[in-house]
């Protein structure tokens, strides 16, 4: 279903409530967010522990069905899919960076990064290829045998986010990518994002780190399940709406 | 990179989990073959038993008077029975639909003739058929091949002093004792003629004890018996030996009394009726036992897919997360199952016959064998996949309908 929208990213109204055995109404952990972003902007989500910062960024991700509300990419009403057709959303559009990488520790690098082409129907070889080529725009096309436990923990950072790209999605999502690592591999990672985003790749991260806050287009601040306030370290590209603020 | 792809890299990486599921597998399935073969073996070997024991069914004339016995079947007195039967009879059974089953067909004109004075059973017989019907007959000479010649029962021929044992013989032994048999290698035949119904006629042979009726009985060619008992063309007994083995012996029976209306036809299956319904209980034995073990396979694939499906919850949740259909998912997981489950069909066929090839000697008698059987392989694994992929329906659709914003999150 598509829809008329200027943002290419539009999430509208959205409420999430989860079912609680203590409280009869459940506990909502998002309430009427509204945002929208623009096609290669660079977006940083923050706030405290149990704000919804992870709950907005499934819901983003196309995994976590709004309460309320509605999620808007490229015109596509993202839940009016079903849940087949919405996993292939999934994997056009939208490529994931998890706090932990997630990497599979039985496959190689290259394997890793083929994982999401391993349902579509291409070569064998130009599988091969598109992998390839995006273990060499993270700088690791020389260790693409290597099995994740036989890489750094930076290192396993580019991985994450190579098989994120190796479908070409427009959207870029990463769950805290430099939560867990030193701060000289967090800055190794924020470098391959900001190269990334450089190129016109949109990206939407949540992370505690105000220093990689510093680097993006905009900074968006939950506490509680709503929007506090925005700040624009960049020239934003399009128009950013915050609700229930505005 | 392929859906198989991860599949087979899972199975490399759980390799011992693999192998405790196939080795699972491989036992219920082995433990099928084995109790199957063997049962099936046992069958076999009453099927040949059954050959041996020559005729499966026996012709007889319609008549209330019994007067004789031939090898335990009461046979219709010859000379006042009402409805004879005749060679156009034996003929007509070759007539009948299952034809190609029959094997020997052995007509014979049963009578009584004084030989050497004293009165005695005689058998006009057909010998070509009757020597492929009695395959435990064996001959010191030969068998008739003209009307003058005949063929002694092992009594009768010591009545007439037809033979002697050998020296330093057991036959020599058990001069005077009917009960032990004698080889047709432990006597020989001193008498070169018999009168037989008051005609001279040339000892071909004589049949080795057998312990049987025939050791009291004179044969001789049928056209020659039915001349000397003055009944050309009649018949008592016709004899029929059917491959039997899975024959449909009553169907044989109700399409020859189709033929023969005025006979008698029936099938000699009491002698081995008890053994089959042995066998027959063996092998419902085995199928529960085999049931039963795989019960308990189905049951450990199920245990283990579950606590894999727990195990893996966050590598599934990524897949879903990075676009992989519930489809997926449950193609993935259940290359997995069927790769271990026909590896633990083949180990299990393997295994199973095996071990039927080692526990066969202690259920049959030497020689029997345990045969290879491309039908049974194929069940095995096909029971063995069957087992593997219903047994992880519920775990795999589970795994399929993990929520991946939750399983992401799974520690």
């Amino acid at each position: 279903m598509r829809e008329e929208s200027l943002a290419f990213v539009a999430v509208e109204n959205v409420s999430k409530t989860y079912s609680d055995q203590d409280s009869s109404g459940g506990v909502q952990v998002l309430r009427d967010v509204s945002v929208e972003i623009a096609e290669g902007e660079f977006v940083c989500l923050m706030g405290p522990s149990g704000s919804g910062k992870s709950t907005l960024l499934t819901i983003l991700g196309a995994m976590n069905h709004p309460s309320e509300g509605r999620l808007v990419i490229d015109g596509i009403d993202v839940y009016a899919l079903s849940d087949e057709r919405r996993a292939d959303f999934r994997l056009q559009y939208l490529g994931f960076v998890f706090q932990q990488h997630h990497l599979m520790p039985y496959l190689n690098a290259i394997e890793n990064v083929m994982l999401p082409l391993a349902t579509l129907k291409l070569a064998g070889i130009e599988k091969r290829r598109r992998a390839l080529d995006v273990l060499e725009k993270v700088g690791l096309g020389d260790k693409a045998s290597r099995l994740p436990s036989q890489l750094s923990g930076g290192e396993q950072g580019r991985l994450a986010i190579a098989r994120a790209l190796v479908n070409d999605p427009p959207l870029l999502l990463a769950d805290e990518p430099t939560g867990t690592l030193d701060t000289k591999t967090g800055d190794e990672i924020m470098k391959v994002f900001l190269d990334l985003n450089s190129l016109g790749q949109t990206i939407f991260m949540v992370s505690h780190n105000p220093a990689n806050a510093a680097l993006v287009h905009r900074v968006l601040h939950i506490r509680d399940g709503e929007f506090e306030a925005t700040s624009d370290k960049k020239d934003a590209r399009t128009v950013t709406r915050l609700s229930p603020a505005l | 990179m392929r859906i198989s792809t991860i599949a087979f890299a899972n199975l490399r990486r759980r390799k011992g989990k693999a192998l405790f599921l196939a080795s699972g597998i491989s036992i219920g399935i082995g433990t099928a073959v084995a109790l199957l073969s063997l049962s099936g073996s046992l069958r076999e070997e009453i099927g040949s038993q059954l050959d041996r024991f020559g005729a499966n069914i026996v012709v007889t004339p319609h008549s209330d008077s019994l007067a004789l016995d031939y090898g335990g079947i009461s046979v219709s007195g010859v000379s006042f029975d009402q409805h004879q039967l005749s060679n156009e009879d034996a003929a007509g059974i070759l007539r009948i639909p299952y034809r190609k089953r029959l094997s020997v067909v052995a007509p014979k004109l049963l009578g009584t003739v004084e030989v050497a004075g004293r009165k005695t059973l005689i058998a006009g017989v057909d010998f070509a058929s009757e020597l492929r019907l009695k395959k435990w007959w064996r001959l010191n000479g030969r068998a008739p091949e003209s009307a003058t010649e005949v063929l002694l029962g092992y009594d009768i021929a010591r009545a007439v002093s037809a033979i002697e044992a050998l020296p330093g013989t057991s036959g020599a032994a058990d001069q005077g004792t009917a009960h032990h048999s004698a080889a047709p290698d432990v006597f020989r035949v001193t008498r070169e003629r018999v009168t037989v119904g008051g005609r001279e006629h040339r000892i071909a042979g004589v049949i080795g004890q057998t312990g049987g009726p025939e050791d009291r009985m004179v044969f001789a060619q049928l056209g020659q018996v039915q001349d000397l008992l003055g009944r050309p063309g009649q018949l008592s007994v016709i004899e029929v030996s059917a491959l039997c083995k899975d024959c449909p012996v009553e169907d044989m029976v109700a399409q020859i009394r189709k033929e023969l209306p005025h006979a008698n036809v029936s099938a000699i299956q009491q002698s081995v009726r008890a053994r089959t319904e042995a066998v027959d209980r063996l092998t419902q034995f085995s199928m529960v036992v085999s049931v039963v073990v795989l019960a308990i396979g189905a049951l450990m694939i199920f245990t283990t897919m579950m606590s894999a499906v727990v195990e893996r919850t966050k590598e599934i949740g990524v897949l879903r997360a990075i676009g992989f259909r519930r489809t997926h998912i449950i193609k993935g997981l259940m290359i997995e199952v069927v790769i271990i489950s026909a590896v633990g069909g083949v180990a299990g066929w393997f295994g199973g016959l095996v071990a039927s090839r080692l526990a066969l000697p202690y259920f049959t008698e030497a020689g029997a064998q345990i045969e290879l059987r491309v039908s049974l392989a194929a069940f095995a694994i096909a029971v063995a996949m069957l087992t593997g992929i219903i047994s992880s329906i519920y775990p795999v659709m589970r795994a399929s309908r993990l929520d991946p914003s939750e399983a992401v999150r799974y520690v």
